[in-house]
């Protein structure tokens, strides 16, 4: 029984206590203890009351959209294909879709400045999402890799024996297998893409504001608890992505739903 | 045949495709640093290599990582290898990655709430009466030593080597143990012979990972690093957008140094992983 109790005292001290200390420091008076703490809500109508805050948000969902869209059309068909099929030059090719991890962003970044430039891609959401794709793919790779290696080859075969299409296969035997490897790639996609500051300011020139771009004027501000509430709202993005994913899987098949009882 | 030889690389297509976007940065970023008015020149590599500022701030930013990444993977494998059985519950496991759903800039800041001067941890020394003034509280963030640096990334990448290391710890079979035991060996030989060479492959690639993130991370370290000594990309990344267009190549060239050094590291890494495979397949371990 003793090493659960570590296993709970360790994973509250270290894992929920900074996000908790994060929501209180939200709703209370900057601490101080000779003053006292008061419960206060003021930070979150300061930050919901900041235009700004709100293009940042809309742009991250949407910049984090697309950025998942990209992904998981690269992700499951490069997924499939290092699952499924030796070819030559297997290992190689798995290296390299794991070696832009390993390359500087930064370098990355400001190497394909000019090039957005010339192609009209700078300072545009477009650019922006682009160039995200660099730390997530690879991740994404991955994720879908095993996935599929967990699949196996047999069901699909026998998909593809029972005279299924390509579309028909997808919808009906992988995409309900899927189902976790998609949420994981969700949440890893829009938290990467919401961390990015120095390549969003880099190709974005200052005029596609996501969150990262807001947060280094407000931390100037030097208010503890409207900085906690803007930190918090960093969650509200992923949890928004996810609602919205989890809505359309539930429309894949094989999917209990409410208002539908095909199982 | 011919067309289920064909048949993984139109997969693959797209994947390849996108590797184009960061081969071409990259390799613009190399032309642009040996460039000049007249041909390919090295002059700016050679400015780099004896600027004091750029040497310090190499070495800082190693040191940094390296403890960071360091201190990460072996809190990971601690956590992980004495509670893998728990983390089978979805609750437990829900937990522990949830600082996973926060940016890097958000764990910055609960490093600044926790450890800053007007920090709790101050307050509640100074309330306790540990500490008497502000002055006998050491300077955690934003200080000399890249203390601050090191406590964001360990917060937020343990839970990320828990995600790593915690499939291969599920799939080790319970009976490697059993025998470790009935042979009378203690806790030592167990990690030794039967988890490290599971874990090594995998251990290996989180922590180039978290090296190659660590160093080369602009975010956190703009956040909680002094101006001496700075990282690596917090200069770079000021040499790009200074006034002067002197600047511009030395951020080139440092990026692209950076580059070269993580890519020394990975492919020795991937040779000893390699030839330690090798050898366990001709049976000499």
């Amino acid at each position: 029984m003793r090493p659960k109790l570590y296993f709970r005292l360790i994973t509250a001290l270290f894992f929920i206590f900074p996000i908790v200390l994060l929501l209180l420091q939200s709703i209370t008076t900057p601490w101080r203890t000779r003053e006292g703490i008061n419960i206060q809500l003021e930070s979150f109508t300061v930050l919901w009351s900041d235009p700004n805050l709100w293009t940042a948000t809309v742009w991250s969902i949407i910049i984090g959209a697309v950025v998942l869209l990209f992904n998981l059309f690269i992700g499951l068909t490069a997924g499939k294909a290092l699952a499924f099929y030796s070819f030559k030059g297997r290992s190689l090719i798995e290296a390299l879709l794991l070696s832009p991890l390993l390359i500087p962003l930064l370098a990355v970044a400001i190497g394909l400045h000019l090039f957005m430039i010339r192609l009209d891609l700078a300072d545009t959401w477009l650019g922006v999402a682009l160039v995200h794709l660099v730390p997530t793919v690879p991740y994404t790779i991955k994720i879908f890799h095993h996935a599929y290696s967990q699949i196996g080859r047999p069901l699909l075969e026998q998909a593809e024996n029972l005279g299924a299409s390509v579309s028909h296969q997808f919808f009906t035997v992988e995409l309900p297998l899927l189902k976790n490897a998609i949420r994981s790639v969700t949440f890893l996609t829009i938290v990467i893409s919401l961390s990015q500051y120095a390549i969003t300011a880099i190709i974005g020139g200052g005029s596609v504001i996501t969150m990262p771009m807001i947060f280094f004027p407000f931390l100037n501000s030097a208010n503890p608890p409207l900085m906690a509430a803007l930190s918090i709202w960093f969650a509200v993005p992923p949890l928004v992505m996810y609602i919205a994913v989890e809505a359309l899987l539930s429309l894949a098949p094989y999917s209990p739903t409410f208002w539908r009882n095909r199982t | 045949m011919r067309l289920h030889r064909i048949k993984p690389w139109i997969l693959l297509f797209p994947a390849l495709l996108f590797l184009l976007l960061p081969a071409y940065g990259l390799w613009s970023a190399a032309s642009a640093s040996v460039s000049s008015t007249d041909g390919i020149t090295f002059l700016h590599y050679r400015e780099l290599l004896t600027s004091e500022r750029f040497l310090h701030s190499l070495w800082f930013s190693v040191r940094t990582a390296w403890t960071a990444s360091m201190a990460s993977i072996i809190i990971g494998i601690l956590i992980t290898r004495s509670f893998a059985r728990y983390l089978t519950e979805i609750l437990p496991r829900l937990a522990v990655w949830l600082p996973m759903l926060f940016p890097h800039l958000v764990f910055g800041y609960i490093v600044i709430l926790l450890f800053s001067e007007t920090g709790l941890l101050y307050e509640l020394l100074s309330t306790l009466c540990f500490i008497g003034g502000a002055d006998q509280f050491p300077i955690l963030t934003r200080d000399d030593y890249g203390v601050g640096i090191i406590l964001t990334y360990i917060g937020k990448e343990v839970p990320f080597v828990i995600l790593m290391l915690y499939p291969v710890y599920q799939a080790l079979p319970q009976f490697y143990f059993d025998v470790v035991k009935t042979l009378g060996g203690g806790r030592y030989q167990q990690f030794k012979t039967v988890e490290w060479p599971q874990i090594s492959t995998v251990v290996m690639e989180t922590f180039i990972i978290l090296f190659a993130f660590t160093l080369t991370a602009y975010e956190v370290p703009a956040m909680l690093g002094t101006n001496f000594p700075e990282m690596v990309s917090v200069l770079s990344y000021d040499w790009f957008y200074s006034g002067s267009f002197e600047d511009r190549p030395l951020a080139f060239s440092a990026m692209v140094m950076t580059s070269f050094l993580l890519f020394l590291l990975s492919l020795s890494s991937y040779l000893y992983v390699n030839r330690k495979r090798m050898r366990a397949l001709r049976g000499r371990l």
